[in-house]
């Protein structure tokens, strides 16, 4: 779809998120609560049918941030959403593998690396970090200095 | 023949049978290089080889029968050996016998079956997946190769001593064509070159059948399979293409010319062909090599019958 | 010098191991064993199997999942052989030293399975193929 229904079609979720920003033509970041993260998920990939591309996974002080990118295919346009996860102690959130199944590696490398739970993850084993590491060590979180 | 050259033979045979192996087999690496546009290796790479794998250690896995897996490149080894002892004699001496082309294709066998052995006997599951596939090949090109033996001996005249097969050249005819072309390929099969090397797939099986094998006990596979460079195309000469005379310095040159024409096209066919896969290697020798060799000695026969020497 | 590592010297078999890398080096590897660099010249042939080589080429940063793993390929590379460390990562950690996934470089991981091993290092991110059969030919010169 073009630009333009792009973004009359997003607006039909504006209610579920906090704030649409556009940084240029073809940058979309759609800003939600992780409570809401699935459903805005399942408009864009069912609805819209936009590509998913890959998931990504941020510490940032205050809070943890997952965003999950996907991809207009006929215009370039790349939309975000970024989904803020508040509780820096027991980081959890729902999976969208369920409906999305590519996303299942890449959420359990998120668990690995950056310890946020996914609920509802039908395989959510260890993936990346050696079989001896112990376990409830989460590398690139902030507090973990070497 | 004199006692002097009798003794001179027996006593040169092995040896030079195993040093013309690796001369052969440093042939085929030369004129490989050569199609893909490089330099190759200097002409005594096959003794460095050689000589590098004698010094290494021989590791034996853990879960290897260790008595087979020992002695399976052995006997592989003295197979081949025997089967080239054989075919210089006949060569040499002008002393064939009633059966030797029987004993010959016993004795081509001997290798592949050791091959098998050996590798069922390294206990690991890459080595098992060398060995079923080796084993499909062995089952699938063997049917093809005796048959085209057979249009040759019908050629022949039905004799089964290769002094009077070497006399005819069954290849300038339509069914020994047939049959020489069949039976070159059953020879690459033999020999593991591609595109029927899928036993010993480097890229797929990390080694296949000669996988968990070391040092000198793989030193004596690869002189095996180098001895073997030397024994089939010599045997497919006598067989096909007229002989190996020995009479004159000009006979000699002949056949040693017909033995580099079978290695070269062994070497241009292993190097325009990529690999297949064992299902398409056994439909291939089953279906298509034995229902043109049944056509083959169909025309053999009825060449023969009527007395028709193109046929 | 022996007959064995005269002869080990005229015929090198090597084996790729990657413990971790990037891939770069291990793309700069496999152009290493194509046609247009031609080390067929100096007897180096790809193996498939460590126990047919003579020499593991090792790239990559020696990661905590692949340290076990390398020891035991060491261990089943009959002897006597040599390690060569491609690139900087397998030479001394490259960008990833220090992070929490590395087992210490390559050399130390060798060292513990065997601490008399040959190895040889070639630094570049990636080294060049040129580069690769220089650090090769002059390694052999120098055992």
């Amino acid at each position: 779809m073009n630009q333009e229904e792009l973004d009359n079609r997003l607006a039909e979720i504006s209610d579920k998120l906090i704030d649409t920003q556009r940084i240029s033509d073809r940058r979309v970041f759609l800003l939600c609560e992780s409570e809401n993260s699935f459903a805005v998920n399942k408009f864009l990939f069912q609805d819209l049918a936009l590509r998913f591309i890959i998931a990504t996974g941020i510490d940032s002080d205050s809070c943890f941030e997952v965003l999950y990118h996907y991809s207009n295919d006929e215009t370039g346009c790349i939309v975000t959403v970024k989904a803020f996860i508040r509780d820096r102690e027991n980081p959890s959130m729902e999976s969208i593998t369920p409906i999305l199944p590519a996303a299942e590696w890449i959420e359990r490398e998120m668990r690995d690396i950056l310890g946020i739970d996914f609920i509802n993850h039908p395989n959510l084993r260890r993936l990346i970090l050696s079989d001896d590491w112990p376990e409830g060590v989460y590398p690139l979180r902030k507090e973990v200095k070497k | 023949m004199s006692v002097l050259a009798n003794v001179l033979f027996w006593i040169a045979v092995v040896p030079g049978t195993i040093i013309l192996g690796l001369i052969a087999s440093w042939i085929v690496r030369k004129v490989s290089a050569l199609v893909q546009w490089r330099v190759g290796p200097p002409v005594l790479q096959p003794v460095y080889d050689v000589a590098k794998l004698m010094g290494k250690e021989i590791l034996v896995p853990e879960c290897a029968h260790r008595a087979v897996f020992m002695f399976a490149p052995l006997a592989g080894l003295a197979g081949v050996l025997l089967l080239s002892i054989m075919l210089w004699r006949i060569t040499v001496a002008q002393s064939a016998f009633m059966g030797d082309i029987v004993v010959a294709i016993y004795l081509m066998v001997l290798p592949s079956l050791a091959l098998i052995l050996g590798s069922s006997a390294s206990g690991s599951p890459h080595a098992t997946m060398g060995t079923s596939r080796e084993m499909k090949l062995v089952m699938s090109y063997e049917l093809p190769l005796v048959l085209a033996f057979i249009v040759v001996v019908i050629k022949a005249g039905g004799s089964l001593s290769l002094a009077d097969i070497a006399q005819s050249t069954p290849v300038w005819s339509i069914s020994g064509m047939v049959a020489f072309l069949v039976a070159l390929l059953c020879v690459q099969a033999k020999l593991g070159y591609v595109p029927f090397d899928m036993a010993e797939a480097e890229t797929e099986l990390g080694g296949g059948v000669i996988m968990e094998y070391s040092g000198a006990l793989l030193a004596a596979w690869k002189v095996m399979h180098t001895t073997m460079l030397v024994a089939l195309p010599l045997f497919m000469v006598m067989v096909f293409l007229g002989g190996f005379g020995v009479g004159s310095a000009g006979a000699v040159a002949a056949g040693a010319g017909k033995y580099v024409l079978v290695v070269v096209l062994v070497i241009l066919i292993k190097n325009t062909n990529p690999r297949v896969r064992i299902d398409q290697a056994m439909k291939f020798f089953w279906v298509y090599c034995s229902i043109a060799l049944i056509l083959a000695i169909a025309l053999a026969t009825i060449g023969g019958y009527y007395g028709i020497g193109w046929l | 010098m022996s007959w064995k590592m005269k002869a080990l010297k005229k015929s090198v078999w090597v084996f790729h191991v990657n413990t971790g890398a990037c891939n770069n080096c291990d793309i700069e590897i496999v152009n290493l064993l194509t046609p247009k660099f031609d080390v067929e010249r100096f007897g180096i042939k790809l193996v498939g199997s460590p126990r047919h080589a003579d020499a593991l080429l090792v790239t990559g940063v020696g990661t905590k999942q692949a340290a076990k793993r390398l020891q035991e390929v060491y261990r089943q590379t009959a002897k006597p052989c040599v390690v060569f460390c491609m690139g900087a990562c397998a030479g001394g950690g490259g960008i990833f030293e220090g992070a929490y996934h590395v087992a210490g470089p390559v050399d130390k991981i060798v060292k513990e399975v065997d601490p008399n091993a040959i190895i040889a290092y070639v630094p570049g991110c990636p080294p060049k193929p040129e580069a690769m059969i220089s650090g090769v030919v002059k390694a052999l010169a120098a055992i």
